[in-house]
C-alpha cells in the first residue's frame, strides 16, 4: 500500500499546511478535514491541540533530495517501510500503557478534550484499510511520524520518543484543562515540576533530531535540559510537606537518574557519529581498492586499445574519452574530493578538450607551466577554445596546448598538424579567427598571433596576456 | 643495406599490454624477451642483452620499487651498462615518472603513445639520445622553475636550465618533433639532441627540491 508521507504542505496551507497534509495522507477531501478541524477545535479546543500537536511533530514537505551520505547510510525505501511498521508496533504498548494510565482520570463525566481528540483521530483512520483503529491520540500521533516521513530518514528506525512526550504532556494538560473546568482540585506543587522534568526530557530528546544540523550548538540545549530536570526533580522534595534524611537521599538519587536521562541522547548521538564515520572510512578504503583495481586493469586496456587502432579512429577516440573520464574520477577519488569545476585555465581548457574529442577525431595534449591564477583570465580562456575548436575541426589529428605562466604573463600555445591556412586571406566574414581569438585577445591588453606549424605544416597560435590585465578583463568579464 | 635490429625486451605485468605493444611495434623491433615483474624483468634483462628496455613505471614484485627497482638493478650490473631503458607509464602520477628518470631511464612515453611514436623512441634512445614526450618537458620546465624567470648563467649549472634548454623543452612541450625544433630554432638536429641529454642529466642530477615537491604537490596529468 502506497500511502502519501505525512507532511505539511506548503502550497497548499492557511496556517501551517497541517490539514492539507493530512488531507493528502488520508485521501480525504480537504475542507472535510478543514471542517472536521474547526469543529473540534470549537468542542473544549481539542482540535487547538492536535492542530498544535501535529505542527510541531509533521515535517515540512523536503522538495529537495536527502544528501548522498544520508541516502547510503539509510536503508533503501522497501526495508524502511518494513522498519517503519516495526517502530510503530514497537510504539503502540507504550502509547497504550500511556493512554491507560491517563483513562482513569479521563473518564471524569464530561472530559470532552481526549475523548473527542480520540474519536476524531479514529474516524479520520476509517479509510485505511489493513490498520487497527488508533485506540488514544498518541497511538494516532506515533503512528504517522514514525510512518509519514520516509524521505528524512530522522525517525525512522526508532521509537519517537520526543513526540510521545509531548503527546502525553499536551494529552495530560488537556485533561487537568478539562477537570479545572469542572472543578477538581490540582496539586500545582506535583503538576509543576512534572511538567519542568517533562519538558527537560523532551528537549534533550529533541536533539537527535536535529543531529544532523552540526551548525548547531546542542550545549546551549543539553545544559537547559539538565537544568530543568534538576530543578523538577528538586521541586518534588523541596516542596514535600516534611523533609527528611530519607527524601534528600531519594532527592539526590532522582536528580542523578533525571541528569542520565537527559545526557542519555547526547551519549546515543556520540555513538551513532562513531558509528557513521567508521562507515565513511570503509567506504573510503572500499573506493580506493576499486581505485587501485581499475588503474590496473580497464586504464591498461584501454591504452592497449589506443596503442592498436589507427590514430585518429573511431575507436581510438572513444577509448581516449572513456579512460579521460576514468582518470578524473580516480584522481578525484584520490583526493577525496571533486575539484570545484571552472576553476584553473588548465581545468577548463581540459574539459574543453574532453569535448571536443568526443566530437571530432582530434587528441589534445595539454600542457601546462608555472603556478596557475586560480580563476582562468576571461579573454585567453575564450581566445585558447576558440582555436581549440578550429584546430579540431580543420585539422584533427595531435594538437597539443601549452600552457605557460610567468609572474608577467601568461601565455597559450596552439599548434595542429592540420592543412594550415594563411591567416592574411581569411576573408572579412569569418568571425572565427578574426573576431573570437584576434579581436578578444586584442581587447583585453594581449595580443594574439597565427603562424605555420611545426616544420611548415598546420597552424600554431599563439595567445599572451599580460597578468596585469587579467584583472580587468575579469572584472567586465 | 638494412640496418640490424634493434633488440628490446618488454617488461610489463599486464599480458594484454605486452602482447599489444608486440603487435604494434611489429616488424620494426625484434622483441628477445618478456617480463612481467621486477625481479623476473632483471634476469630477463641479463638473459637477453637487449639493447633496449621498455619499461613499465608500475610493476609488482622485487622489494615493491617498481620500474625504478629494474633500473637500479641494471645499473648496478657494469655487464649491462650499454642497456638502454625507456620508461611507460599509464599514470603519469609525476613521483612515479621522476624516480625512473632519476634511476636512469633514457625516456619516457605515456601508454596511449602509438606504436610508430614506441618505434621512433626506442630508435633515437638507441642511438643515445632521449626522449621527451610533451609531458615530461612540461615537468622539466616546472620543475626547474621556468615559469618564475630562472635561468642558468653557466653550463655546468644543475639546478636551473640555461635559456636555449627552456627554448627547446618549451618546443618539445607543444609537440615539436627534434627536427622541427631544430628548424625553428636555427639549429642543427644535433644541438637540439644535446640540448635535451642535458636537461636529463640535469633531471637525474640535480638536488633540486622542487623536483621531489612538485611531484608530491601535484599529478602529472
Amino acid at each position: 500500500m502506497s500511502t502519501v508521507p505525512l507532511v505539511r504542505r506548503r502550497d497548499e496551507r492557511i496556517i501551517a499546511g497541517v490539514c492539507a497534509g493530512l488531507a493528502a495522507h488520508l485521501r480525504l477531501p480537504l475542507m472535510w478535514v478543514r471542517v472536521a478541524m474547526a469543529a473540534l477545535a470549537a468542542v473544549g479546543g481539542a482540535g487547538v491541540v492536535l492542530y498544535g500537536f501535529l505542527w510541531v511533530t509533521v515535517p515540512w514537505e523536503s522538495p529537495d533530495e536527502q544528501p548522498l551520505f544520508r541516502r547510503a547510510l539509510t536503508k533503501p525505501a522497501e526495508s524502511g517501510a518494513a522498519s517503519a511498521g516495526g517502530a510503530s508496533a514497537h510504539s503502540t504498548p507504550v502509547s497504550e500503557a500511556m493512554s491507560s494510565a491517563v483513562e482513569p482520570e479521563a473518564s471524569v463525566p464530561g472530559s470532552a478534550a481526549p475523548k473527542s481528540a480520540a474519536s476524531n483521530a479514529a474516524a479520520s483512520n476509517v479509510d485505511r484499510p489493513g490498520r487497527p483503529l488508533p485506540a488514544a491520540p498518541g497511538r494516532a500521533a506515533s503512528d504517522p511520524s514514525a510512518t509519514g516521513e520516509p524521505e528524512t530518514g530522522r525517525t525512522r528506525g526508532r521509537i519517537p520518543v520526543a513526540e510521545l512526550l509531548l503527546g502525553a504532556g499536551l494529552l495530560i494538560a488537556g485533561v487537568a484543562f478539562a477537570m479545572v473546568q469542572f472543578g477538581a482540585q490540582l496539586h500545582l506543587e506535583v503538576v509543576l515540576p512534572a511538567i519542568a522534568v517533562l519538558a527537560g526530557v523532551g528537549l534533550a530528546w529533541w536533539q537527535i533530531a536535529d543531529r544532523d544540523r552540526p551548525d548547531r550548538s546542542a550545549l546551549p540545549r543539553v545544559l537547559g535540559a539538565l537544568v530543568l530536570v534538576a530543578v523538577g526533580v528538586l521541586m518534588f522534595f523541596v516542596t514535600a510537606r516534611e523533609p527528611n534524611t530519607f527524601t534528600v537521599i531519594t532527592a539526590a538519587l532522582a536528580v542523578l537518574a533525571g541528569v542520565a536521562l537527559a545526557a542519555a541522547p547526547w551519549l546515543l548521538r556520540l555513538n551513532r557519529e562513531l558509528i557513521a564515520e567508521r562507515a565513511g572510512r570503509e567506504r573510503e578504503a572500499e573506493r580506493a581498492e576499486i581505485a587501485a583495481h581499475l588503474h590496473d586493469s580497464v586504464l591498461q586496456t584501454l591504452a592497449a586499445i589506443q596503442q592498436r587502432s589507427e590514430p585518429g579512429s573511431e575507436v581510438a577516440r572513444l577509448a581516449r574519452g572513456q579512460e579521460r573520464e576514468l582518470r578524473d574520477w580516480l584522481f578525484r577519488a584520490a583526493d577525496g574530493a571533486p575539484g570545484p569545476p571552472g576553476e584553473s585555465l588548465s581545468v577548463e581548457l581540459r574539459a574543453h578538450a574532453a569535448a571536443l574529442e568526443r566530437v571530432h577525431a582530434v587528441r589534445f595534449e595539454i600542457v601546462s607551466v608555472g603556478a596557475e591564477a586560480a580563476i582562468a583570465p576571461a579573454a585567453i580562456l575564450g581566445s585558447a577554445r576558440e582555436a581549440m575548436v578550429n584546430a579540431a575541426r580543420h585539422a584533427g589529428g595531435d594538437v597539443s596546448v601549452y600552457v605557460e605562466w610567468s609572474p608577467s604573463q601568461v601565455t597559450v600555445d596552439i599548434t595542429d598538424r592540420g592543412p594550415g591556412f594563411d591567416a592574411r586571406s581569411i576573408p572579412e566574414g569569418r568571425m572565427g579567427v578574426r573576431e573570437s581569438i584576434v579581436g578578444r585577445m586584442q581587447r583585453s591588453g594581449g595580443s594574439a598571433k597565427i603562424d605555420a606549424g611545426p616544420g611548415g605544416t598546420g597552424t600554431a597560435v599563439r595567445l599572451v596576456l599580460p597578468r596585469a590585465s587579467e584583472g580587468t578583463e575579469n572584472a567586465h568579464a | 643495406m638494412r640496418m640490424p635490429e634493434i633488440r628490446v625486451v618488454i617488461v610489463d605485468d599486464h599480458q594484454i599490454f605486452r602482447t599489444g605493444l608486440r603487435a604494434a611495434i611489429g616488424d620494426a623491433l625484434e622483441v628477445v624477451g618478456e617480463a612481467a615483474t621486477a625481479d623476473e624483468a632483471i634476469t630477463v634483462v641479463r638473459d637477453a642483452r637487449p639493447d633496449v628496455v621498455l619499461l613499465d613505471v608500475h610493476l609488482p614484485g622485487g622489494r615493491g620499487g617498481g620500474g625504478a627497482e629494474v633500473l637500479h638493478g641494471i645499473g648496478r650490473d657494469p655487464e649491462l651498462a650499454r642497456v638502454r631503458v625507456l620508461a611507460l607509464s599509464v599514470s603519469d602520477a609525476a613521483e612515479d615518472v621522476v624516480s625512473v628518470i632519476r634511476a636512469g631511464a633514457r625516456g619516457y612515453l605515456t601508454k596511449a603513445s602509438s606504436g610508430a611514436e614506441v618505434v621512433a623512441a626506442v630508435e633515437r634512445i638507441n642511438g643515445g639520445d632521449a626522449v621527451f614526450s610533451p609531458r615530461l618537458a612540461g615537468f622539466v620546465l616546472d620543475a626547474f622553475g621556468t615559469g618564475l624567470g630562472e635561468t642558468a648563467t653557466t653550463d655546468d649549472e644543475l639546478d636551473r636550465l640555461s635559456a636555449r634548454e627552456q627554448e627547446v623543452m618549451r618546443m618539445i612541450a607543444r609537440g615539436y618533433a627534434y627536427k622541427e625544433v631544430a628548424a625553428e630554432l636555427f639549429l642543427s638536429v644535433k644541438t637540439v639532441e644535446t640540448h635535451v641529454s642535458n636537461v636529463l642529466r640535469k633531471l637525474q642530477l640535480s638536488n633540486r627540491h622542487e623536483l621531489t615537491a612538485w611531484a608530491l604537490s601535484r599529478r602529472l596529468l
